[in-house]
Parts: C-alpha cells; sequence; structure tokens
C-alpha cells in the first residue's frame, strides 16, 4: 500500500479494502500521521498529533479484523476532531483559544467515545478559531495556531471556525474530521476548501464534552470527501445521550442507497443569490441545471422576519453568557485577534426582553420553515456567498452583519440539518459550494440530494495539486 | 423623538452601562468599536420588538422538568 492508493481517498472505499485485509489500518495510521505532520504546519491545520492514541487504536483494529470482528465502515479509518472536543490520555483540549492551550480533560466527548467504538482512529486534534468565533472575530488569523490556510491557495483562508477540519480534509491529511457549527463553522469551511460538510439536526449528536459556545444553537457534524462518507460518519456519531439532554432518541441509519431512479423536489429561496459573488451565481445557476435532471426546481418564500437579528440575538447572548468569567476577568485579551480582546463586551447590552423575544421568533421561524420545506426535499442554495477570504483580509460574517445569510440564520435559529458539497471554482482558484437544507430530521433526504449531485459531477474528485 | 434620536438615545444609555463594567480596560479606539458593536445590538432588538406577537408565542426552546430518576 502507498500513500497514492489511500490519499484522497473516500472513507467508503478505504472501508473496503480495510475489510477485506488488503488495507493495514496501522499502515493506514502511519501514513496519514506522517502526512499530518510533515504537511499540517504548512496549513496551520494541527494542534496535536495523537499519535500514541492512533498506533494503539489501529493495532487493535487490524487485530480485531483479523480476527474477525469487523464493527463497520470507519474500523480502522482515521480521522481527526476539532480541538473543542475533550480527550483523555494527556493529550490537550485548546479551543484554539491561548489561554486554554495547556489545558487537559480526564475523558472524552460521547462523539470521540463513539467513535472509538465503531473502531475510528483518532489522529489529530485539528485546528480552530479561538472559541469557536464566539468572541466576534473579524479576521482569519484568530487562533494561537494562526490562520488556518486553504490549500487551494495559500494566501487564502480555510474558513472557520472549523478551519483545520476543513484545510486537513481538504489537503488528505486525514480522510474525515469532526466540526461544529454554531452558525456557519462547518458549512464554511466546507465551502471554503472545496469538500463536504453535513451540519446535523439540532439535537442528533451529543455535545457532552464539547466546548458550549451557545447552547441552544451548537452542533457537531462531520467533514469529508463526499456526502457520502459524511452519512458513514453520522450514522457512528448520531444518537441520544443521557449526558446532553438537548439530544432526542430518535433512531438514525445511514441510508446510502435510494431507490434507483428517486426524484427530487428542490426549492429555491428568492433572492437568495443576492449580494453572492458573480462566480458563485454562476456556479449555482450551473448546479440547478444539473439538479433538473434529478428533480424538480420552484422558487419559494419565506414570509418576512428580521432571521439573521433572531439568531444572531440568540448567539451572543449565549456566548456572552458561556463565557462570563473569561469576559468579565479580562481574559479575553490573551486571545490572538486584538477584535476579540474587547468585542464581547457590547453583549452587555442585549436585554433579557429581546433575548426572550428572539427565542419567541424562532418558534415562529421554525414553523415557517418547516412549512415550506413540508413540500420539498430540500431548500438549496450556494454554500456561501463569496470565495474564501484572503488571510491578510477581513472575513465577512452574517453573524456581525457584514455579509447576507439568511438561509445560515434559519437553519441554525431552527437548528435544521444542511450539506454543502463542491459546485466550482471563483475567484483566485478557491471553491464555491452547494448547499442542501432540510426539515429537521431528514438528513438521509438531504444526503440523498447531495449524493445525486456528486454522482453527476466530479468537483469532489479534484484536489489541491499541491497538497 | 425620531427614529434615529430614540435609537441614538437607547444606544447611549446601553454604553454607558457597558462603558461603566469595562471602560477602564479599553482604550478609545476599542471604547468605540464597543458602541458600534451596541449599535448593531440595539437595532437588532428593534427589527424583533417590531415583530407583532400573541400571549401564545412561547419561546422556542422550552424549559423541561426534572426529575433524576425519570
Amino acid at each position: 500500500m502507498t500513500a497514492a492508493d489511500v490519499v484522497f481517498t473516500p472513507v467508503r472505499r478505504l472501508a473496503e479494502g480495510v475489510r477485506a485485509r488488503r488495507i493495514s489500518p496501522v499502515a493506514l495510521a502511519e501514513t496519514f500521521l506522517d502526512r499530518l505532520e510533515r504537511l499540517g504546519p504548512r496549513y496551520n491545520a494541527v494542534v496535536t498529533i495523537t499519535r500514541a492514541r492512533a498506533l494503539e487504536q489501529a493495532r487493535r483494529a487490524e487485530a480485531e479484523i483479523a480476527a474477525g470482528r469487523y464493527r463497520g465502515p470507519l474500523h480502522g479509518i482515521p480521522y481527526g476532531a476539532k480541538d473543542l472536543l475533550a480527550t483523555s490520555g494527556g493529550i490537550p483540549t485548546t479551543w484554539g483559544a491561548a489561554p486554554f492551550k495547556d489545558r487537559v480533560f480526564d475523558f472524552d466527548a460521547t462523539a470521540i467515545r463513539k467513535l472509538e467504538d465503531a473502531g475510528a482512529v483518532l489522529c489529530a486534534k485539528l485546528a480552530m478559531v479561538e472559541l469557536a468565533g464566539g468572541m466576534g472575530y473579524r479576521q482569519p488569523n484568530a487562533a494561537f495556531t494562526g490562520p488556518g490556510v486553504n490549500p487551494w491557495n495559500l494566501e487564502a483562508w480555510s474558513g472557520g471556525s472549523s478551519s483545520g477540519s476543513g484545510s486537513a480534509v481538504c489537503a488528505g491529511l486525514v480522510p474525515f474530521a469532526i466540526g461544529s457549527e454554531t452558525w456557519g463553522s462547518i458549512l464554511s469551511p466546507a465551502g471554503n476548501c472545496g469538500i463536504a460538510g453535513l451540519r446535523p439536526t439540532y439535537g442528533r449528536v451529543s455535545r457532552h464534552g464539547a466546548m458550549a459556545l451557545c447552547w441552544t444553537l451548537d452542533k457537531l457534524g462531520p467533514l469529508a470527501l463526499t456526502a457520502d462518507d459524511c452519512g458513514l460518519v453520522l450514522d457512528a456519531i448520531a444518537g441520544p445521550d443521557p449526558a446532553d439532554p438537548t439530544t432526542v432518541d430518535r433512531a438514525f441509519r445511514y441510508e446510502s442507497a435510494a431507490p434507483p431512479g428517486r426524484r427530487f423536489r428542490f426549492g429555491v429561496l428568492r433572492d437568495v443569490t443576492d449580494g453572492c459573488e458573480d462566480a458563485v451565481r454562476e456556479n449555482f445557476e450551473r448546479s440547478l441545471e444539473v439538479l433538473k435532471g434529478v428533480g424538480t426546481v420552484e422558487e419559494v418564500a419565506l414570509p418576512d422576519l428580521p432571521y439573521d437579528d433572531i439568531t444572531r440575538t440568540i448567539l451572543f447572548a449565549e456566548a456572552a453568557s458561556a463565557f462570563e468569567d473569561l469576559i468579565e476577568s479580562g481574559g479575553i485579551a490573551e486571545l490572538t485577534a486584538p477584535e476579540d480582546h474587547y468585542t464581547a463586551y457590547a453583549r452587555d447590552a442585549i436585554l433579557a426582553k429581546d433575548y426572550l423575544k428572539a427565542l419567541r421568533l424562532r418558534g415562529v421561524m421554525a414553523r415557517e420553515a418547516d412549512r415550506v420545506l413540508a413540500r420539498l426535499d430540500a431548500l438549496v442554495a450556494p454554500g456561501r456567498s463569496m470565495v474564501a477570504a484572503m488571510l491578510g483580509g477581513e472575513v465577512r460574517s452574517a453573524i456581525r452583519g457584514t455579509a447576507r445569510d439568511v438561509m445560515g440564520a434559519v437553519g441554525n435559529g431552527a437548528g435544521l440539518p444542511a450539506v454543502a458539497v463542491p459546485n466550482g471554482f471563483g475567484a483566485r482558484g478557491l471553491p464555491t459550494s452547494l448547499q442542501f437544507m432540510g426539515r429537521a430530521w431528514e438528513e438521509n433526504t438531504i444526503l440523498a440530494a447531495a449524493r445525486a449531485y456528486q454522482s453527476a459531477t466530479d468537483w469532489h474528485q479534484r484536489h489541491p495539486p499541491k497538497a | 423623538m425620531s427614529e434615529p434620536e430614540a435609537l441614538r438615545a437607547e444606544v447611549d444609555t446601553l454604553f454607558a452601562l457597558v462603558r461603566e463594567r469595562y471602560g477602564s480596560r479599553l482604550n478609545a479606539d476599542e471604547l468605540e468599536a464597543v458602541r458600534e458593536g451596541i449599535v448593531g445590538i440595539v437595532q437588532a432588538a428593534r427589527a424583533l420588538r417590531a415583530v407583532r406577537l400573541t400571549n401564545a408565542d412561547e419561546p422556542g426552546q422550552p424549559f423541561a422538568a426534572y426529575r433524576a430518576d425519570s
């Protein structure tokens, strides 16, 4: 087995090789550990390489498979985890933030434990924007590990806040990664890096052991080379957890075999491409033509509500409370981005009544979104309105009101699942993306739609030439 | 009071609170940035307040009673 045999190979195909014992989990782990060590620094993608734990897990997987105890498609497959998931064994969990760079937990987050149960091999804790971007950063250089670098263009940002999860998968440093999204933090790095990213329904994946940014918005999900791989990973990490009371007792089994010839019904929000870069709009229009080959596309509308203001108010208020100690103590002055030293102070100005109004309007928003989605398989839209920012530039963000993102505001505010997949390239050779957003708990539907798109296109088979 | 004047008055009041709490840590540029942040927060709040809801419109995140053995 050579690196060329396995790097940029989807999890599903790696799993076939591991199961058939054509691919050794130990050799697989060594290959990706080597790439993490050699190439990780180029992209500022890695916080900690977990070599000892990885090799122990890989040897165990190899022995189990040799003994006929195959656990499933993640058995023996390397991965990386955003460094906001607690890991035991002396492995630091830094939240991307200098004040926590030496902090160690004595337990594994539920998602880490579930992946271990599935036989996956933890190779690295991956870089992220400090505190998942919750302190109001405006630039890529907002982590003690440096700005996340985009493998497609080393002068561009990999996205945030799951920066390393995006760049590590994109550069072939790991076959898949776990990220988190409060508003945009999975779909943004997936879109910027030209890979697939799945934001599950709120409550689908336990957040026990994950850094809390906003209790009612945070979700964990996979980033991988294909939508299909995202489904395989979600199958392993989904499920109720007594340690996270927001998880819901709904079974999830990934259904990778869609009925042959299935037709989809897609909706496009009116004016959804307003404010998009030209290439983003053009690639989206081409994507719609592809989707018309597998279904219908119709324009739909949501009622006029202040969607961005609803989700933004919830995010700001909860983040201010989640990091109350760090903010009030002045500890935020130790963060990397200068604007993270003071931006959060303004959030003391959010009145309780306004936060509650946002929560009440969230209920209206969720009902209206479900009313529209009930007639559809998915709403489709550009994953991002622009390609990745340059490293020295400003990050435009709907969270701060410097970009427009109705899909993100509604999807995150209402806790709806979405998957982003690459759909072309725009300025400076950077990827653009297409997102499919579905009703709550309809991950299988949006993944089937994304798979249908990817089976008709080859954007997901293109990889950075120098990676 | 006109709409812009009402916005400014609310921002001034809330900014005074934030400056009282944290002003000693911040330079003039940072204080101005915090004030701009408060302008955004107040604009968002006023957009939320402009939407009328009924008494029955509860928060989207309902509280659940807790019992350890259930």
